[in-house]
């Protein structure tokens, strides 16, 4: 058996050093992702059997919720309200957040429902920055070609294109909303180099990017003219008598009733699936992210993507065992922090791109180079006192969250290295879409996390949040021309997609018990900690 | 294994040639023709003896129409009404698409018992491929030696015409349909006088269903015995169901007029959908009325379906499990006859937007004790106040599903008190 060095050992066998070298790389890449990424165990995988994608290959614990019936039937919808919208936004992170408001500036009456408050989200993990080639030295073609390049070639290259060009306009939007971004002496914006690219490019504000781009999206939705509808998961989708999409059943958490919009365009912006822990990985995701969009599209006959590749980000706490999984950003590497064994040795150049990072952790960890946190749970350092050493009084300037949960493990990074490990960070396939954020069924737009083909089977640092706010951007827009275009309602709005698809479940002779979506982690308990009926009801469906 | 019943006469594998003349006089075409053409005066009471009904919803005895046009003159007119556009049917469509050549020959033939020259094909432009079928279809007919010899043995010369319809509900209405091939809007007209004394154009008119036609062929070449023992117990001939609804397989399915519902439902619909029982089945079109679960033995024919309270209409069966809210979907319907009124009589024009609103209310939980009662007294003093039958089609399905449902009506309204 392997054996890690244990953690209180290995701390004290540390220390700190300015400059460590690297040694020479050993082994392919390729060689490194096929024997240590998770995306490369085929005991993962399995093929769906039913829906737009039949045949493809998809992680076993996302086709078992992609191939569930649905939670609701027509009868439970009997004397529920319904209300019209133009467009219906689902999600209230940065991508339903700006798509509602550029929907809402054309014109149209916008609906935000989201699960849980406005502003519950991945989008405020995000603590890295946004990339956007806004440097002299930089252009938007430098920044495709290291998208592509991170994406190992396999994505949808015009979206890429679409969202590198657009990337000095984010910016600008985005100061325009109000956003901070960290600024030099000059006031000119700073930027900091992400894994596997080749220019410094990355904007950040502290290390708590996305928490100050939901603070400025917040408020913009709050003094817009978008309803915003919280603790209202969506639970299914409604179709019209062509199977296009018009609008969906949302389930009030706060009372378990559900109620209709009817809306002319949906889009879906629910984010990814950490929350499902696939192989087991603890996730830095936040408590709703377990898939819904991708059930309620895939449902409608929406396509998807790359169903089998998640994105593992290498740095998330290993170390005390509460907080396992929770993110430290990239910019720490970015800085220059290195990675280092038990041994304290550096192990891979912390540049590359995420997965082969992570690859090369789980490698050491595998082959006994790694440190033993007890329950399980192994990991490596990162050196956070390198970086102090180095340029002394840079954490407590430009990472003030990484003091925070410093505060919270009872560890000051200055002195002492960060336990870490990969955690489940981001999900890169998702529903296909078109520049416009569209997907296959018409009225259904997707943006975010829940699509897919943008970044391929790898994403970059950084260009989550370009694209949450260059496709939301987008999508917003289109939804609402589609609404205008629109000479009246529909013949016939109702649930017939759901006959299609349990037609399909029980000629594939799939099992019926399973319901979807999920909503929360199969681990959520509100019995004793919600006042909400909704909430606690919603829990014991799951069981 | 072979199913013995199913698809045995208008849907057998030698009628679904499609656009293919040659494929259809090798199978099973043309003999029936023939059998016409030698004693054209005796096919009406052929159609008598086989007790042939109106498959498009009515089930009026096809030979009274047909004896009523031949009385008379002169140019007449016959309508093949394939304007098929109820909720869940769909049968005139697979007839159209699959087998125009049966169409081309039943309509021949009911001319030429008639002493009909001119036929119209009168479809919806949705079904665009049924047009573009039977188009070329007719093209391949006008080839063939037939128009010749019908000309030279009978002395008629018959002009075959495919008509668009307007693509309104309205227009498969039989007025409304003599008005759309006069090139108008389909209103429905007064009726008398009735198309049978004046219709296009003044002129006697005949308007039959597709699936009415399509029988013909089969009933000439194989005689009035065969047609009557295709059906069980009473009923004659064969009958074209179509199945929908929360079933594994729908779909559109011939068999013997009178085939018990349940074999439908479970037999060939192989049930209803994730296991949930069957709550109600609707008899689509503009005879909707409401069967339940203990309806399920009733023999599929005019009579025995009308002694439980509802018709068989165009043999469209939509069944729907436990997990549907009848309210809703009674409400859909009765907002597609609404949005389907021509608007020419006032009490339909107003009577079915005023019900599908009340029941709009009722089922997202606006409404009270009070809309429910408006309901009842609209469902009796409605009927009958139209043209034609729209009104009363609205009305057939909400007084049905009053009597069945009355409970889920009830607790629809009683949620708001609470």
């Amino acid at each position: 058996m392997i054996k890690n060095a244990p953690y209180h050992e290995a701390v004290r066998d540390y220390e700190p050093l300015a400059e460590r070298p690297l040694p020479p790389a050993a082994g392919l890449r390729e060689d490194l992702l096929h024997r240590y990424h998770p995306d490369y165990r085929p005991d993962c995988f399995t093929k769906l059997t039913v829906g737009p994608n039949a045949g493809d290959p998809c992680h076993r614990r996302l086709a078992g919720i992609l191939q569930s019936d649905s939670r609701i039937d027509e009868a439970d919808l009997a004397a529920s309200p319904e209300e019209e919208a133009d467009v219906l936004v689902i999600g209230g992170g940065g991508a339903g957040c700006s798509a509602a408001l550029e929907a809402s500036r054309a014109g149209a009456r916008v609906i935000l429902a989201t699960k849980l408050r406005l502003g519950d989200s991945n989008t405020v993990m995000a603590e890295g920055g946004i990339q956007a080639s806004i440097d002299k030295d930089d252009t938007p073609q430098m920044h495709y070609e290291d998208t592509v390049k991170g994406a190992h070639g396999q994505l949808d290259r015009g979206l890429a294109a679409q969202m590198v060009m657009d990337g000095p306009d984010v910016i600008r939007w985005l100061i325009q909303q109000g956003m901070q971004f960290d600024l030099d002496e000059y006031g000119d914006l700073l930027t900091r180099r992400a894994g596997g690219t080749s220019a410094p490019r990355v904007l950040y504000f502290r290390d708590y990017t996305g928490l100050e781009m939901m603070r400025v999206l917040r408020e913009a939705v709050f003094n817009g003219d978008v309803e915003v509808r919280d603790y209202c998961p969506a639970v299914e989708l409604l179709s019209d008598q062509s199977g296009h999409c018009a609008g969906a059943v949302l389930s009030s958490l706060k009372n378990y009733k559900y109620s209709l919009v009817k809306a002319r365009s949906v889009i879906i912006a629910t984010g990814g699936i950490g929350r499902l822990h696939l192989n087991g990985f603890p996730t830095s995701n936040h408590f709703g992210a377990v898939g819904d969009g991708l059930v309620l599209a895939y449902r409608l006959g929406a396509r998807l993507r790359d169903l089998d590749t998640f994105q593992y980000h290498p740095s998330g706490l290993a170390y005390p065992p509460h907080l396992a999984g929770t993110l430290i950003t990239e910019g720490l590497r970015s800085a220059g922090a290195y990675l280092l064994n038990a041994a304290g040795e550096r192990f891979i150049d912390e540049l590359k791109e995420r997965d082969q990072i992570a690859a090369a952790i789980i490698r050491e960890c595998a082959e006994g180079r790694g440190i033993d946190a007890g329950h399980g749970q192994c990991g490596v350092w990162l050196d956070t006192p390198s970086v102090e050493r180095r340029r002394p009084g840079v954490i407590e300037r430009r990472f003030p969250k990484l003091l925070h949960l410093g505060t919270k493990c009872g560890i000051d990074p200055r002195e002492q290295p960060m336990l870490i490990y990969p955690t489940l960070h981001y999900q890169n396939g998702g529903v296909v879409i078109n520049k416009r954020g569209a997907s296959s069924v018409p009225g259904l737009y997707c943006v975010g996390e829940v699509c897919g083909g943008v970044h391929g089977r790898n994403r970059l640092m950084g260009n989550a949040l370009l694209e949450i706010i260059s496709f939301g951007r987008r999508a917003g827009a289109a939804a609402a021309k589609r609404a205008h275009g629109f000479a009246r309602t529909p013949k016939k709005i109702a649930m017939e997609h759901l006959s299609a698809f349990r037609r399909e479940l029980m000629l594939a002779k799939m099992p019926l018990d399973r319901t979807s979506p999920l909503l929360f982690p199969e681990y959520a308990k509100f019995d004793n900690d919600s006042d909400y009926d909704g909430l606690r009801r919603n829990a014991r469906v799951d069981g | 294994m072979e199913d013995p019943v199913l698809n045995r006469v208008l849907l057998q594998p030698a009628c679904r040639v499609g656009a293919d003349y040659d494929a259809w006089i090798w199978g099973v075409g043309g003999s029936g023709l023939e059998a016409a053409l030698k004693d054209p005066g005796a096919v009406i009471g052929l159609v008598k003896e086989a007790d042939l009904r109106g498959l498009g919803g009515s089930g009026f005895p096809t030979w009274i129409k047909w004896r009523a046009v031949a009385q008379h003159g002169g140019e007449k007119y016959l309508i093949c009404n394939g304007n098929e556009d109820e909720p869940g049917t769909f049968k005139d469509r697979v007839l159209m698409e699959d087998c125009p050549h049966q169409l081309i020959e039943g309509a021949t033939i009911t001319a030429l018992a008639c002493g009909i020259n001119r036929v119209v094909f009168y479809i919806n432009p949705h079904l665009s491929a049924a047009i573009d079928t039977l188009r070329r279809a007719l093209r391949q007919w006008q080839a063939s030696d037939w128009p010749e010899q019908i000309a030279r043995e009978a002395g008629l010369e018959i002009d075959y015409r495919v008509h668009s319809s307007s693509g309104h509900y309205i227009g498969g209405e039989e007025t409304a349909a003599i008005e759309s091939v006069e090139g108008k809007f389909p209103f429905p007209r007064a009726k008398p006088p009735y198309p049978s004394d004046h219709g296009v154009h003044g002129r006697p008119t005949l308007i039959n269903n597709v699936e009415t036609l399509s029988h013909v062929p089969h009933l000439l070449r194989n005689g009035v015995d065969w047609f009557r023992n295709q059906g069980l117990g009473e009923a004659t001939g064969t009958k074209i169901y179509s199945l929908s609804g929360d079933i594994l397989k729908p779909g559109v399915y011939e068999l013997p007029m009178g085939t018990p519902l349940s074999d439908l439902v479970y037999r060939y619909g192989e049930g209803m959908l994730v296991g949930k029982k069957l709550k109600a089945i609707f008899t689509g079109g503009p005879s909707n009325t409401i069967l339940t679960p203990a309806d399920i033995d009733v023999p599929m024919d005019f009579e025995s379906v009308a002694a439980r309270r509802s018709a068989l209409g165009t043999g469209a069966m939509i069944a729907v499990s436990q997990g549907t809210g009848i309210v809703k979907k009674v409400a859909e319907y009765v907002s597609f006859f609404a949005v389907s009124s021509c608007g020419q009589c006032p009490s339909c024009k107003t009577g079915t937007y005023y019900m599908a609103q009340l029941l709009n209310r009722i089922g997202t939980g606006q409404g009270t004790g009070a809309d429910l009662d408006a309901l009842y007294n609209l469902c009796k003093i409605l009927p009958g106040s139209g043209r034609c039958q729209l009104v009363n089609g609205a009305v057939k399905v909400l007084e049905s599903s009053l009597y069945h449902f009355r409970d889920e009506y009830e607790q629809s309204v009683r949620k708001l008190a609470v």
